[in-house]
C-alpha cells in the first residue's frame, strides 16, 4: 500500500480531534506532523539500499553509518522544531500531561543513548586496532614472491587480529590483551584491584540491556492519548532506539549478549514504521548469521575483514617458499590488495564516523537543554534544584 | 659500518670457553668460528660489487649464519636483560641484515638470488621478534625484572624506567623502524602505554562514570566525585601528561615524528577518557547557587587541559575541540547557575514577612557573600561570560551603558562585570520592595540603612567587587545612606524635638506651666515610646550604630539639656518636677545607648 493512503488514514484520525481545537491553528500543527512522518519515511527507506560507493553484502559499512546518523540528525532537528512550533501555537502544550511524561521519557532515553555513543566511540578504537594489523599482513603479502619472512610476519599480524577480534565479541571480557585499549565501565578492569577501591556507583554497564532500558515504555500513542504531538515523540523514540542498536551492532562495544533478539514495538501502520522495521529485520538477520560463527560487530568492513584473513593464515599456514609464484600465491596476494583496499576505507571513513557520533551526541545533549529549558517555561519545572 | 672499516675491536679479546659460546653473545664475536669483523668486511664489499654479474652469496650466507646463532643466543636467554654489553653489535648486524635485503631485492629475479634472499628474510623476520618481544617485555612495567643476570633497576616515579631500559628500548625503537617494522613498534608502544595509563588512573582510584548513573547520583555524591576528578586532573596536566610527551621523546628520540604522532594519539585516548565525567555533568539539571564554586573549578581544570601542548598531529585537533567543547559547556552551566541567583533575588518575597527590627536581610548577606566569594574567581568568570556572550551574540550595549564610572574615568564594563551590576540592582529593587513592608517610616529607613551599610561594608572588603561597579556606583550609594539617616531623623525625632522646643511654651510673655507639664509629658511619652520600639531594632554595624546614635544625641542631648535648664526653674518644688521631669540629660544620654540593640524586653531606668 502507497505511503499517502496511511497518511490519509492517520490524518483522518487526528482530524477529528482537531476539529475541538481552534480549526485554525490545527490545520498548521496538523501539516507539520504530516511532513514529519513523511521525511521519516523517505529519509529511512533511502537507507534500505546501500550507498552508491560500497561493494558490500552488508548493510552496516561505515558509509551507511554514516548516513545513518546523517539521518538521526535531520529528523532531530525537524522533530524538535515540530515540537518547538506546536508549543507556539498551543503554548506551554508539551508541559500538560500526558506529554510532560512522554517527553521526560524520551529525555531519559537520550541520556542513555549517550552512554551508547561513548560505549561506541569506544568501541571504534578496536576497529582502528584491527586496521593496523591488517595493513602489517596486507603489506607483507603483497610482495612479490612471498618470503618465509613476509609470510611470517602476516602469520603474526592476522594471528593477533583474530583474537582480538575474539576478544571483542567475548562478554565482559576482564582479561584484555596488551594491545587493547580503554575499558569503557569500571567494570572490565584489573581483576588485581581490590574492592574497597571501587566506588558505588551502579551495576554493570552492558549496552544490550541499556537498548533494553530503551525501549521500555516504548509504546505508539493510542487514540486517547494521541493528542498530536504524542506521535512524533514516539517516531523519534523510534529512531533513536534503532540508531542506537545498530550502532552497537555494527561496533565491537560491551556486553551485547542478546541485543539482536531487541524488540521493537511497532504497529505497521505508518509508512515510516516499515522502512525502519524493515532495516531492522535485514540487521537481525544479518546478525543471527554471523553470531552463529561468532563476529565482532556486524561492520561491514570488519566482517569482510575477517573472511579475508581467515584466507590468509590459511595460506600462510600452508606457505612453503619456493621461488616462483603460483596461484594460491596469486589468490593470497588478491585477497591482500583486498584487504588493503578494506583498510584504506577505514583509514579514510572511522574518522569521519567517529566525529560524526560525537556530533550526534553533542546534539542530544544539546536538544535536551532545550527541552527542559521548555517544560520548565511551562510552569512545572522538571526538578527541584539539587 | 664504521665500526669495522675501522678494525675496531669491539668483542672482548679473550678466548671464550667453547662450551659457553651458544649462552654468551656477547663474546660471541671473539668465537673462531665467526670472525666477526671479517665477515662485516666481506658483508660491505659484496655490497658495494653487487651489480657485477656472477654474484657469490657465500659470505652472505655466512654472515646470516652468524646473526642466526647470535638470534639463537639471546632468545635463550631469560628475559629482559637481554641485551648486554655488545648489544650495539647486534643492532648493527641487524641494520646490516636489512640493507643486505634492501640491495637484493633491487636484483633481477633471475639473478639467483631468491634463495639467498628468503633466508635472509627469513632471519630478518626472527630478529625482528627477538626485538619487538624484548621492546614489550621492557615497556610492560609489570614484568618481574628479576630474571636475567643483568638487573635493571626500575625507578620510583611514572614512567617507573630507569634510563638503562629507556636507553635500550630508544636502540630497538631505531632498529625496528629502520628495518620496516615500524608499524609492529608503534603498535607494542602504544598498547603497553595505554596499559599504563590505564593502571595508572586506576591507582588514583579514576573511575568511569556512566552518563546515566551520573544523572542519578546525589550531589552529595556527586561532589565527591568532582573532587576526585579535580586532583585527577592535576595530577594528568602536571605530571602525566608531560611525563610521557619526555618518554615518547626518549623511546623515539631518532624520529621526532612518529614520537609526536604516538604522544598525540595517547594523549587524546586519556583525554577523552577524562572527559567522560564533565561531559556528563553539563546534562542540564537544576543546579542551585552555590553549585558554582565546583564547576568553577572544572572550567579551571579544564583551561589547564586545553593550554597544554599537544602537537599538531591529526587527533590533536580532535583533542583539542573535545576539551574546547566540554569547557564552554561547563562554561555555560557556569553561567546559569549564576543567573540563578538573580531568579533567587527576583522571587525572594519571604512570604511578605518584614524581618524583624529592620535587620540586615538573609538575602542580602547571601548576595554579598556569594558575591565575595564568587569574585575570587574573577578573572575565570571573566572568561566564562566574556564566551558565553560571544556565542549568543549579544551585541554590546549602548555606550553609556556599558561604561563603568573609576577614578571619573570611563572604563568599559566586561560582560562579567555588567552581571554584577544587574545582580545589585536586583537585589536594590528587592531591599527596596521588602523596605515598604515596614509600616513605621522610621523602620523602613532603618532597614534600608542597615543593608546598604552591609552592602557597602562587603564592596569594601572586595576590591574585585569595589572596582568591577566603579566608584560612582559607591559613591551614590553612600549617599543614599546619607539620605535614609536625615530621613530617619525626622521621622522619629522630629515630633520629640517639637515637645523641648522653647517656642510656645510662653504665653503673653509668661510661661505657663500647663504647657511646661504637657510639654514634659509629651516628651517622656514619645520618648518612652520611641525607646520601647526601637531599642528592639537592631542595627549591627557597629559603625553605623554608633553614628546613629551620635547624631541623635547630638541634637536631643543639647537640646533637652537647654529646655530642662530653662525650664525646670518653673516647677513648685523638687517634688513636683521630679514628677514631670522624669529624665535628666544624662539619662537621655545613657537611653540613647540602648537604641538599636535589638532587646526584646525594654530596660528603661526610671529615676
Amino acid at each position: 500500500m502507497p505511503a499517502t493512503d496511511y497518511q490519509a488514514s492517520f490524518l483522518g484520525r487526528i482530524s477529528l480531534r482537531r476539529n475541538q481545537v481552534i480549526a485554525m491553528d490545527g490545520n498548521h500543527e496538523q501539516e507539520d506532523l504530516e511532513l514529519f512522518s513523511k521525511h521519516v519515511s523517505e529519509r529511512f527507506t533511502e537507507l534500505l539500499s546501500p550507498p552508491d560507493d560500497v561493494v558490500f553484502d552488508t548493510l552496516l559499512s561505515i558509509s551507511w553509518l554514516r548516513k545513518l546518523l546523517d539521518v538521526f540528525l535531520c529528523c532531530e532537528a525537524e522533530f524538535k522544531a515540530v515540537l518547538m512550533m506546536g508549543d507556539d501555537d498551543h503554548p506551554f502544550q508539551i508541559s500538560k500531561p500526558p506529554l510532560d511524561r512522554l517527553i521526560h521519557e524520551f529525555l531519559d532515553r537520550s541520556i542513555k543513548a549517550l552512554d551508547l555513543c561513548n560505549a561506541v566511540t569506544n568501541g571504534l578504537d578496536s576497529v582502528r586496532h584491527y586496521q593496523k594489523l591488517a595493513e602489517i599482513a596486507a603489506s607483507a603479502l603483497g610482495q612479490k614472491p612471498i618470503g618465509d619472512g613476509q609470510a611470517r610476519r602476516s602469520r603474526k599480524a592476522l594471528n593477533s587480529l583474530l583474537m582480538a577480534m575474539s576478544v571483542d565479541d567475548k562478554e565482559c571480557s576482564a582479561v584484555k590483551t596488551t594491545e587493547r585499549s580503554w575499558s569503557f565501565s569500571r567494570l572490565a578492569v584489573n581483576k588485581d584491584r581490590s574492592p574497597g577501591h571501587l566506588r558505588q556507583v551502579a551495576k554493570k554497564w552492558s549496552a544490550a540491556k541499556q537498548i533494553q532500558a530503551m525501549t521500555w515504555n516504548l509504546v505508539p500513542p493510542r487514540g486517547a492519548e494521541g493528542s498530536g504531538l504524542a506521535s512524533p515523540v514516539y517516531t523519534m523514540s523510534v529512531i533513536m532506539v534503532f540508531v542506537m542498536w545498530a550502532l552497537a551492532a555494527a561496533i565491537p562495544c560491551q556486553e551485547r549478549n542478546g541485543l539482536s533478539a531487541t524488540y521493537f514495538p511497532v504497529r505497521k501502520q505508518w509508512s515510516w514504521d516499515q522502512s525502519i522495521t524493515g532495516l531492522h529485520e535485514k540487521i537481525a538477520e544479518e546478525w543471527k548469521e554471523k553470531e552463529k560463527k561468532g563476529a565482532a560487530g556486524l561492520l561491514s568492513e570488519v566482517q569482510k575483514m575477517e573472511k579475508l584473513v581467515r584466507n590468509l593464515m590459511e595460506f600462510t599456514d600452508s606457505f612453503q617458499f619456493h621461488g616462483g609464484t603460483d596461484e594460491k600465491a596469486e589468490e593470497a596476494a588478491d585477497h591482500a590488495a583486498e584487504l588493503a583496499e578494506i583498510c584504506k576505507r577505514m583509514e579514510e571513513g572511522l574518522l569521519p564516523l567517529q566525529m560524526k557520533i560525537k556530533e550526534v551526541f553533542h546534539r542530544i545533549v544539546r536538544s535536551r537543554a532545550e527541552f527542559l529549558q521548555a517544560l520548565k517555561q511551562g510552569g512545572k519545572s522538571s526538578a527541584p534544584p539539587v | 659500518m664504521g665500526k669495522s672499516q675501522n678494525g675496531e675491536n669491539l668483542g672482548t679479546e679473550t678466548v671464550s670457553d667453547g662450551g659457553d659460546e651458544q649462552n654468551n653473545p656477547d663474546e660471541l664475536s671473539s668465537e673462531p668460528g665467526f670472525k666477526f669483523d671479517q665477515i662485516l668486511k666481506d658483508v660491505d664489499q659484496f655490497i658495494e660489487t653487487l651489480d657485477s654479474g656472477e654474484n657469490n652469496f657465500t659470505c652472505i650466507d655466512q654472515f646470516l649464519e652468524m646473526v642466526d646463532s647470535e638470534i639463537a643466543a639471546y632468545e635463550l636467554r631469560k628475559a629482559s636483560a637481554k641485551f648486554g654489553l655488545n648489544m650495539e653489535e647486534f643492532f648493527e648486524a641487524v641494520k646490516l641484515l636489512w640493507t643486505i635485503i634492501r640491495r637484493l631485492e633491487e636484483l633481477p629475479s633471475d639473478s639467483g638470488a631468491t634463495s639467498c634472499l628468503n633466508r635472509a628474510g627469513s632471519e630478518h623476520h626472527r630478529a625482528m621478534l627477538l626485538l619487538e618481544n624484548e621492546f614489550r617485555t621492557l615497556l610492560d612495567i609489570n614484568t618481574d625484572r628479576n630474571e636475567g643476570e643483568t638487573k635493571l633497576k626500575t625507578v620510583e616515579e611514572f614512567p617507573y624506567f630507569s634510563p638503562e631500559s629507556v636507553s635500550i628500548m630508544n636502540r630497538i625503537g631505531s632498529t625496528m623502524i629502520f628495518a620496516g617494522y615500524e608499524a609492529e613498534c608503534c603498535i607494542a608502544y602504544s598498547g603497553l602505554r595505554l596499559k599504563a595509563l590505564d593502571a595508572e588512573l586506576s591507582k588514583l582510584s579514576f573511575e568511569n562514570i556512566n552518563v546515566d548513573d551520573a544523572e542519578r547520583m546525589s550531589w552529595e555524591s556527586l561532589e565527591v566525585e568532582i573532587g576526585n576528578w579535580l586532583h585527577i586532573m592535576k595530577h594528568c596536566t602536571n605530571n602525566l601528561f608531560s611525563e610521557e610527551r619526555t618518554l615518547c621523546n626518549s623511546v623515539f628520540s631518532e624520529h621526532p615524528s612518529i614520537a609526536q604522532r604516538l604522544f598525540c594519539e595517547l594523549s587524546t585516548s586519556l583525554t577523552m577518557r577524562l572527559l567522560n565525567f564533565p561531559n556528563a555533568l553539563v546534562l542540564p539539571r537544576q543546579y542551585s547557587t552555590e553549585k558554582l564554586f565546583k564547576f568553577l573549578d572544572i572550567y579551571e581544570a579544564l583551561r589547564d587541559l586545553n593550554n597544554m601542548e599537544i602537537g599538531n598531529y591529526l587527533s590533536a585537533k580532535e583533542f583539542m575541540s573535545d576539551t574546547f567543547t566540554v569547557q564552554c559547556r561547563i562554561g555555560e552551566t557556569a553561567v546559569s547557575i549564576f543567573s540563578q541567583l538573580e531568579n533567587s533575588i527576583e522571587s525572594d518575597n519571604a512570604g511578605r514577612i518584614p524581618v524583624a527590627g529592620g535587620a540586615v536581610h538573609p538575602l542580602t548577606r547571601y548576595t554579598m557573600n556569594y558575591l565575595k566569594y564568587a569574585c575570587e574567581y574573577k578573572d575565570t568568570l571573566e572568561q566564562v561570560f566574556q564566551k558565553h556572550n560571544e556565542m549568543e551574540g549579544l551585541t554590546v550595549q549602548k555606550v553609556q551603558e556599558n561604561y563603568i564610572e573609576k577614578d571619573d574615568r570611563f572604563l568599559p564594563a566586561s560582560p562579567f562585570a555588567l552581571k554584577l551590576v544587574e545582580v545589585m540592582d536586583l537585589l536594590d529593587a528587592n531591599i527596596e520592595m521588602k523596605s515598604k513592608l515596614y509600616r513605621s517610616p522610621s523602620l523602613r529607613y532603618i532597614f534600608l540603612m542597615n543593608n546598604g551599610r552591609y552592602i557597602l561594608q562587603k564592596l569594601k572588603e572586595s576590591t574585585d567587587i569595589y572596582d568591577m561597579l566603579g566608584h560612582s556606583w559607591s559613591r551614590k550609594r553612600t549617599s543614599e545612606l546619607r539620605q535614609y539617616h536625615k530621613l530617619y531623623q525626622r521621622d522619629t525625632w522630629s515630633n520629640v524635638l517639637q515637645t523641648i522646643s522653647h517656642e510656645g511654651v510662653q504665653v503673653n510673655g509668661k510661661v505657663s506651666k500647663p504647657i511646661l507639664k504637657e510639654r514634659f509629658k509629651n516628651f517622656n511619652a514619645l520618648f518612652e515610646e520611641i525607646l520601647k520600639t526601637q531599642s528592639t531594632w537592631v542595627v549591627s554595624d557597629g559603625q553605623l550604630k554608633s553614628e546613629l546614635r551620635v547624631s541623635i544625641s547630638s541634637v536631643m542631648i543639647p537640646a533637652y539639656r537647654s529646655f530642662v535648664g530653662r525650664f525646670q526653674s518653673y516647677f513648685d518644688n523638687s517634688k513636683q518636677a521630679g514628677k514631670y521631669i522624669k529624665y535628666q540629660p544624662e539619662d537621655i544620654e545613657e537611653l540613647i545607648e540602648q537604641l538599636f540593640e535589638g532587646n526584646t524586653t525594654s530596660m528603661i531606668r526610671r529615676s
